[in-house]
């Protein structure tokens, strides 16, 4: 047990306390989300592992968990994307370039990079799941040649809603990129794969030893998927979840977060599947 | 340009709530965000277009309905000020006898034009928006709503109990008192301000939005009042919201 | 043990002596029927015989509702909250309560360290007091004597209507120093005191019944009851969650962010945006309750995280009894067993 004697003066901190950050980019990039580029004070750079998030305030309105969609590798600035859903959330959507942001962390465990190296990597997202993803997905990119393939599912309700359009279409003419996006509801000129994004799995062909599978989606989504890859005979250890919870601090003090005995923004909020499959409340 | 607001009464037992506030401090900030426009008396309403229009008191007459209607049509925003406009209050259960009949006029559509109608909700005949809750309405809700409005953010929502704030007061609890308090499923906001002054909460801010109502019910019983009266209690400001 | 004797005639001079530290905290009436901890202004208001208080200790360290940060909305910029403590001694203090804190010192400090805890905690001292357990404190099944003095500076033992002092730290003879209505005595802590409420099992084989309560009937049971008010987590001093919410003032050009206490059994507690609730039933939630006293840091720390204050059930309109819950599990796992063992 932590005792106070053993506490240092220094060691104590203030936690809610935001860096203001300044926007230098922000666009709306389908009806309900927004994509934002902000910079750190001094030219700093955010310092954070791909799966991380941050809490992003704006005052008077409140805060709340975002992920932070951009690679580390991608230096002097680091980007968001918000889905307009809530109270901050949409008055975030009226922040344009110039304004101010306020930013705490980066929080949690992101993906253990070092135990991804030499992999397979397989993402599977799902709708906004591909926020935190692009993080991953553009780190292996900018370090190509330390992982295997790189595997990307992506599924949206329908084709107006898949989000930055412009970089998959990149990752689709890279021939070390195999890239598959389905949607529930095409519409007329939709020409790809429809239905949910289990759907993707049966076929693909995958190197069973050295695959790890990254997943971020709608809480629904997940038991299903893992049920998938569990056909394809992936173990648990090579499956890891990205997991959402109601969020106020951050920094494992409010409880907000939990999942058993488990708090989301500490332990998580990329899980390895073998240790939050015992915990009833996590999938 | 400052948004528009205007203020309308209908069918409230005391009239206007408003002059409970204290306008005197609070006004002139409140000025600055808003021009008002309209003052409840005004019937023969002049302004064709309202950015928010405030509704205090519950539909209880035809012509209550027309005017509602009318007002709707030319406001961008609508709020209900206080418990009859939000839910008919503590005026629908005078005329709810029995309570199946009425229910059945409130929400049976075609059942508006008759010539005395039962207390409704402003949110039983067009869109409400948002509601500031309380019999009377809480200045405190009120003020918070306003600045919400101009900072263009939601309304805050209230769906904790009110014994949530009194314990954060550190109040003796009532039931530890031997009295019968509604605190447990009524939504929270008001800083828990019967119990402070040794009161019972008359639920007058409104059920939570998924209560334990034979849970609650329970527990008066077990204090001594008869199953009757607790159901009575309960329905005392919530005859349109709770089904007993 | 360095002890000495101290009449209760004298407790109101030595609470006195002990404001030359700094402010005395102690337990004042409150209401009919109740206690809460309160700074001391007239040293024979302080009561000495209670049995529990509405808040715990922890509002002290913890407020119930604590300023963050000021901010300005036309510069988008804040002003950190200065906080300044003083010291202070807290007088009349109960072994569980003691004991909490020393838990809440654990969640506030251990992985991220908050520094308003901190400050508030630093220069702090304690004085004890034995108390006679009511129907509704259970301490000594989780393993807390009444005479436990873990945490405390000084103590005070009630014995034939006085009291014996003991001294237990360097800090608890600095407190005393000066102070003449004391005369050295032999220790001797009385084991009369009987508690009424008891969990029938050592608190040590309770990890072992949660772990199988899981998908318990009990649950169900309490939820058909339980109204959701959330009294018995507000109340309790081991729990810490809390709610970050900010405050615009009517100019709405400044305002405040502030951190509320909030509580797990609250319904709205795990909802997000969107209306996905990730504990929806009273039964997740009053389940939850639980398994954080006796199950998920218990594992990790190897204590309860109740401390059987028994404000939970004094304080739950339902009537809802954490320690009958526990005993109701015991029971289910004992007929569990029982039938297991019959059929091999
Ligand atoms: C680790 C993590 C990463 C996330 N990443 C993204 C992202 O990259 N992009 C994105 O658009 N959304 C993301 N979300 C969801 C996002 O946090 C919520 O949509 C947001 O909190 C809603 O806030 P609001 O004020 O608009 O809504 P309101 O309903 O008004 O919420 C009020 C408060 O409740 C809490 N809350 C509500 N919903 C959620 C939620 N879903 N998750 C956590 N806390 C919540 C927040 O503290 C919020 O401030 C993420 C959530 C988590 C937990
Ligand atoms: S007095 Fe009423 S509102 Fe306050 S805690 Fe008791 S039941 Fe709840
Ligand atoms: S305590 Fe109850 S009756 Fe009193 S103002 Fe609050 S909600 Fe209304
Ligand atoms: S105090 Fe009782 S009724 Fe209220 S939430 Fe707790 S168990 Fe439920
Ligand atoms: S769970 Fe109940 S008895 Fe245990 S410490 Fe908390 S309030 Fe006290
Ligand atoms: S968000 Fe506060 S504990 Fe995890």
């Amino acid at each position: 047990m932590k005792r106070l004697q053993d506490v240092k003066a220094k060691e104590a901190r203030d936690l809610y306390y935001p860096t203001m950050c300044k926007v230098v980019g922000a666009r709306q990039i389908t009806d309900l989300e927004k994509w934002y580029e902000l910079q750190m004070p001094a030219g700093q750079d955010l310092g954070h592992e791909p799966g991380q998030f941050v809490e992003v305030s704006a005052f008077g309105i409140g805060e709340a968990p975002i992920s932070i969609s951009s690679s580390p590798s991608k230096k002097g600035s680091f980007e968001l994307c918000i889905r307009q859903v809530g109270t901050l959330t949409n008055v975030l959507k009226r922040y344009e370039q110039g304004d101010m942001i306020g930013i705490r962390g980066p929080f949690g465990k992101g993906y253990p990079i070092e135990k991804l190296l030499g992999k397979d990597i397989l993402i599977i997202a799902g709708g906004i799941g591909l926020v935190p993803l692009r993080s991953l997905i553009n780190y292996v990119l900018d370090n190509r040649k330390d992982f295997g393939r790189l595997i990307i599912l992506y599924g949206a309700k329908s084709p107006a809603e898949l989000l930055f359009k412009e970089e998959i279409a990149i990752w689709e003419t890279r021939d070390d990129v195999e890239l598959h996006i389905t949607v529930d509801q095409p519409d007329e000129s939709w020409t790809g794969n429809t239905g949910v994004i289990t759907t993707l799995i049966p076929g693909l062909d995958l190197n069973l030893n050295t695959t790890i599978a990254a997943i971020t989606g709608p809480p629904i989504m997940y038991k299903f998927v893992i049920m998938s890859l569990k056909s394809k005979q992936l173990n648990d250890d090579q499956i890891y979840v990205s997991l959402e919870r109601r969020m106020k601090c951050g920094v494992g003090k409010c409880g907000h977060c939990q999942i058993n005995g488990v708090y989301c923004c500490q332990d998580g909020p990329v899980f390895n599947y073998t240790d939050i499959k015992p915990l009833e409340e996590a999938l | 340009m400052k948004p528009q607001v205007a203020f309308f009464d209908f069918t409230s037992c005391e009239g206007c709530q408003l002059n409970k506030l204290n306008l005197e401090n609070d006004l002139l900030d409140i000025l600055k965000h808003v021009d008002i426009v309209e003052f409840r008396e005004a019937m023969d309403d002049k302004a064709d277009h309202y950015d928010i229009a405030f509704i205090e008191g519950s539909i209880s007459s035809p012509s209550c309905v027309e005017r509602i209607h009318d007002i709707r049509r030319r406001s961008d925003i609508l709020v209900a000020l206080g418990s009859c406009a939000v839910n008919g209050g503590i005026n629908a259960m005078k005329n709810l006898h029995p309570i199946d009949e009425v229910r059945e006029t409130v929400y049976g559509k075609d059942k508006y034009l008759f010539a005395t109608l039962p207390a409704m909700a402003v949110s039983s005949v067009v869109k409400v928006d948002y509601e500031v809750r309380g019999c009377p309405m809480n200045q405190q809700d009120f003020l918070k709503l306003l600045i919400a409005l101009v900072l263009g953010k939601q309304a805050p929502k209230y769906n904790s109990p009110v014994c949530v704030e009194c314990k954060l007061k550190e109040n003796e609890c009532l039931y530890n008192r031997g009295m019968v308090c509604l605190g447990p499923v009524t939504r929270g906001g008001c800083d828990a301000l019967c119990p402070s002054f040794g009161q019972f909460c008359t639920g007058c801010r409104g059920i939570l939005s998924n209560p334990n109502l034979d849970g609650m019910l329970e527990i008066m019983t077990n204090h001594g009042i008869s199953l009757d009266e607790a159901k009575k209690r309960m329905l005392l400001f919530n005859s349109n919201e709770v089904q007993l | 043990m360095e002890c000495y004797s101290l009449l209760r005639a004298d407790v109101p001079a030595l609470i006195d002596h002990l404001g030359k530290f700094g402010e005395v905290v102690a337990p004042h009436r409150k209401g009919d029927v109740s206690y809460s901890f309160e700074s001391v202004l007239d040293s024979s208001q302080v009561v000495l015989d209670y049995n529990r208080t509405l808040l715990p200790l922890k509002k002290l360290f913890l407020p119930p509702v604590e300023k963050l940060m000021d901010f300005s909305l036309k510069n988008m910029s804040f002003d950190p909250v200065e906080l300044t403590t003083q010291p202070r001694v807290f007088f009349g203090v109960h072994s569980y309560e003691m004991q909490s804190i020393l838990r809440l010192d654990h969640s506030m400090l251990s992985g991220n360290a908050e520094s308003n805890y901190f400050k508030r905690r630093k220069n702090s001292r304690f004085v004890g007091i034995s108390f006679e357990p009511d129907d509704f404190h259970f301490s000594e099944s989780v393993g807390i004597a009444i005479e436990e003095m873990e945490g405390f500076d000084l103590f005070l033992n009630e014995i034939d209507d006085d009291f014996q002092l003991y001294v237990l730290s360097d800090n608890g003879r600095s407190l005393i120093q000066g102070f003449k209505q004391i005369r050295t005595v032999e220790a001797e802590l009385s084991g009369k005191r009987e508690f009424k409420k008891k969990i029938r099992y050592h608190y040590n084989r309770l990890p072992r019944i949660f772990q199988y309560a899981y998908k318990s009937k009990v649950w169900a049971d309490v939820a058909e009851k339980c109204v959701g008010c959330g009294a018995c987590t507000l109340t309790c001093p081991t729990c810490f969650c809390f709610d970050v919410t900010d405050e615009v003032s009517v100019t709405a050009e400044d305002g405040l962010r502030q951190r509320t206490w909030d509580s797990c059994m609250l319904s709205t507690f795990a909802e997000v945006a969107g209306g996905e609730n990730f504990r929806e039933k009273t039964i997740n939630r009053t389940r939850h309750r639980l398994y954080r006293k006796f199950k998920y840091i218990t594992d990790e720390e190897g204590l309860p995280w109740c401390v059987g204050c028994g404000r939970c059930t004094a304080f739950c309109p339902a009537g809802i009894s954490l320690p009958d819950i526990v005993n109701e599990l015991i029971q289910e796992d004992e007929k569990a067993q029982y039938h297991h063992t019959v059929r091999v």
